[in-house]
């Protein structure tokens, strides 16, 4: 899809660059050039600055109910107020906060854990892999949203468990591609050499190993964000979440389903988890064929 | 192809006249066959229209059309029962209810009612042991000759006229019933028959009868009141946003489930809006209980900060119109209700100060709620939040803490949340049924609030027990009071009710006990 004309200026600086440079640029720069990866970036990066300068974007305090409830949007409440007279504006801009850095951890955590769990399954087989993987298809073997909120209402609702639920309903993707990575990696001559040259578990996994199959798992994280957010959203919607006042779009998105008549109050957080989640799946997407494009199909086969 | 045209085109002509002869039918209480059709929307909770058996809302609404009772209510009006099939007389202690037969009333089958069909129906609804059976606990029924029952309580009855009305003790076709499994023990097994034949002298009886979609209504040819001005009503199973687009086009004639913010629009034009006071309380509590209270709770200043720190106005803005402030724990219909005073009014000076009398020092007060059901159309956490607000700007720290009705009941019911809100529906128009808010008692102790914690409490609550007749409105009014100056109860507001009928519906009245008289409107 990449033309000439988005190729060009880059093409040319890197014939004039260094031979080292040259070497370890990436296919990354054209693949970025695509369309919609870079519409992901850009609604991304717009996301990202709302979420730090929120307090300064933000017209009013998103707990402060001082206006005239149920208002439709108008010059003075861009998104309308709420139930309780709460701009929903600010409270949408102020929902970047949470989503976006519980996201985050949500998909970095799942990735750690998955893909440790996954590494040391696929490493030494037999019965640890055995063990580890049926527990993982236990995992996979219910509805990803009812399991999680099983987890998140034995906790009881807070962000925190909401996290920790997902969690436990999301690492078992990661274990399992981690898992098949390695078990094809573990074979491959120069592990089996680092092996006889006297390296221990440890050392195989994280120097020989892991190297070469971290790409895959890192676009399965990327793809994953936008469901992270989706998840985390849901939860909220489903009130085990955030706990209110606690301005999270899935919670505001679940206020306006109360109020059908008022529809600015699912519309406007609504449309930024749809913006968020599909800027996401776009720069996932881009990733993974620039990364790994013969994985592409495999990890787009695996079922989040 | 050209014939398959032709056909296509027959075939939405004739969808099209099918639903313009169906919508004809169904819409606008328009003349079809013997009478006028009445459809009525209702969001069911609808579990048997066997009277001794139901309990639940949509019950009521389908069993006050089919039976009638003893006692009654006129229109909307609770505070005093009037006579049904039997007249009453009450003995100066409260103790013996003498009812007499008053006039004549026929079942739907063409039999007279009897006094010992009257008896075999609350005997029934005592020994079947169900939902409704508390209504009569400690009540003994007996037959005195072929014009008089006697009910005899052991301790003072004052509320027994007022739960006599309830639909769950609609009088019977003894004789017809015990044909069919009806008896007065737990091995009663008509149920299943009455859910296919009614057998009450009501204003209708059962045309058909499905659990999840409707109920049919067919007027008893034997009633002995006046005819009812519709010969076919329609209950149907609706949810509440459908509800506001049938009645909206005309699809039916009454919906029962919209809240204030569904209603918004609806009056003028074709429809009509009916508002009234709904019978439930929304009430906060505070645990008393030294394990629970933080230390912050059970203290009486702190008790007052927080009453004087909510601002009833805006509360009553969020419950929407039609909405009041209750005065005590009794809702404004029942006998006895009291209206809000200077210990329930706004005033953030005097919450501050009694704050600082208290000696609160920003401990965070947790307070819990259900999140997962609307009363009257209002979720709980709406006043949670607002509530929360407007006490920080008084100075105290309150973390909300939701959870699922059935996590949240078990925690409540053990007496183990420090704060929260909460409602209560009536089991009986009478502020007895409000006596449970007392030291000791079942609503007491979920709040921690032991026997013997408040003597001045207690002592107005005997007060109010023991009044017989015209004494009890006040005693009922100064227990609320003593409730009001040291009780952990703190009444919020009493939600608004909107019934929203199409304007050629000329009479509807709302009440408590049985939400809506099928027979009454016109």
């Amino acid at each position: 899809m990449s033309t000439d004309a988005a190729a060009g200026p880059g093409g040319r600086r890197t014939l004039r660059a260094p031979a080292w440079k040259r070497r370890r640029r990436p296919l990354l720069p054209q693949q970025w050039r695509r369309p919609m990866a870079i519409v992901g970036i850009v609604v991304i990066v717009f996301w990202l600055v709302i979420a730090v300068l929120a307090p300064l974007v933000a017209p009013y305090d998103p707990l402060a109910q001082e206006f005239a409830r149920l208002a439709p949007p108008s010059a003075a409440h861009w998104f309308g107020t709420d139930v309780l007279g709460r701009d929903v504006l600010s409270r949408t801009l102020y929902g970047s906060r949470i989503s976006l850095p519980l996201s985050l951890i949500l998909v970095l955590a799942s990735m750690v854990i998955g893909s440790v769990v996954g590494a040391i399954a696929g490493y030494f087989g037999r019965v640890v892999d055995e063990v580890i993987m049926r527990i993982a298809d236990l995992v996979f073997a219910f509805p990803t949203i009812i399991l999680a909120m099983i987890v998140a209402a034995s906790l009881g609702p807070s962000l925190l468990n909401a996290v920790i639920a997902l969690l436990v309903v999301s690492w078992p993707s990661y274990a399992r591609v981690m898992r098949s990575l390695v078990l094809s990696a573990r074979g491959q001559e120069y592990v089996v050499a680092g092996r006889l040259l006297g390296a221990g578990t440890v050392r195989s996994l994280g120097r020989d190993i892991l190297p070469n199959v971290a790409a895959p798992v890192l676009v399965l994280a990327t793809l994953d964000f936008g469901n992270a957010i989706l998840l985390l959203s849901g939860l909220s919607f489903l009130g085990l979440g955030a706990v209110p006042p606690t301005p999270e779009w899935g919670a505001m998105v679940s206020d306006g389903v109360q109020q059908f008549s008022s529809w600015w109050l699912a519309a406007f957080p609504g449309l930024a988890i749809f913006t968020v989640v599909v800027a996401f799946n776009f720069v996932g997407d881009a990733l993974r064929d620039a990364l790994d494009p013969r994985t592409a199909e495999a990890v787009s086969e695996v079922s989040v | 192809m050209i014939r398959a045209h032709r056909r296509l085109a027959a075939a939405v002509v004739l969808c099209v006249g099918t639903a313009i002869v169906l919508t004809g039918c169904s819409g606008g209480g328009s003349n079809a066959g013997g009478g006028k059709t009445l459809v009525v929307d209702n969001s069911f909770d609808l579990k048997t229209s066997d009277p001794a058996r139901a309990f639940e809302l949509t019950g009521s609404i389908v069993d006050h059309a089919l039976y009638e009772t003893a006692l009654t209510f006129k229109g909307g009006d609770v505070t005093k029962p009037v006579p049904g099939i039997m007249s009453y007389k009450e003995s100066s202690d409260d103790k013996t209810l003498t009812l007499t037969m008053n006039g004549k009333h026929y079942f739907s089958n063409g039999d007279p009612v009897t006094v010992d069909d009257v008896v075999f129906s609350l005997k029934r609804v005592q020994g079947i042991a169900g939902n409704p059976s508390f209504l009569l606990d400690g009540v003994t029924v007996t037959k005195k000759d072929d014009k008089t029952i006697v009910l005899t309580s052991a301790s003072a009855n004052p509320a027994l006229p007022s739960i006599l009305p309830n639909p769950s003790l609609g009088i019977v076709d003894a004789k017809a019933l015990k044909k069919h499994g009806g008896s007065t023990t737990k091995s009663d097994s008509a149920e299943s028959y009455l859910n296919k034949t009614s057998l009450g002298s009501g204003p209708y009886m059962l045309q058909s009868y499905n659990v999840n979609t409707k109920v049919v209504f067919a007027p008893n040819p034997h009633y002995a009141g006046p005819k009812p001005a519709y010969g076919k009503v329609v209950l149907e199973n609706v949810a509440g946003p459908t509800q506001k687009i049938n009645v909206q086009a005309g699809s039916s004639q009454v919906a029962l489930d919209l809240n204030a913010d569904q209603v918004k629009g609806l009056s003028g034009g074709k429809t009509r809006v009916i508002k009234g006071a709904s019978p439930y309380l929304i009430y906060l509590w505070f645990n008393q209980d030294a394990a629970y209270s933080g230390g912050v709770t059970d203290k009486p200043d702190f008790l007052t900060a927080i009453r004087r720190g909510i601002d009833y106005s805006k509360i009553l803005s969020l419950a929407g119109e039609g909405a009041t402030q209750p005065g005590g724990l009794v809702p404004s219909q029942f006998l006895g209700s009291i209206k809000a005073d200077a210990t329930d009014s706004h005033d953030t000076a005097a919450a501050k100060a009694a704050l600082a009398r208290s000696g609160y020092a920003g401990q965070t007060v947790t307070f819990s709620y259900p999140n997962d059901i609307t009363v009257d159309g209002i979720q709980m956490e709406t006043f949670a939040q607002a509530l929360q607000a407007q006490w920080k700007a008084i100075g105290i720290n309150v973390s909300l803490s939701p959870s699922p009705i059935a996590t949240f009941l078990d925690a409540y019911r053990g007496g183990k949340l420090q704060s929260g809100i909460m409602y209560w529906g009536p089991d009986y128009p009478d502020p007895s049924d409000y006596l449970v808010f007392n030291p000791g008692e079942d609503l007491g102790l979920r709040a921690g609030w032991k026997a013997g914690a408040d003597p001045t409490v207690t002592a107005a609550e005997h007060k109010a027990a023991a009044a017989l007749g015209d004494d009890r409105a006040g005693a009922y009014a100064d227990w609320q009071r003593a409730q009001n100056a040291s009780g952990p109860f703190v009444p919020l507001v009493q939600p608004g009710q909107y019934v929203v009928t199409s304007s050629n519906i000329t009479s509807l009245q709302l009440n408590p006990v049985w939400t809506v008289d099928l027979a009454a409107i016109k």
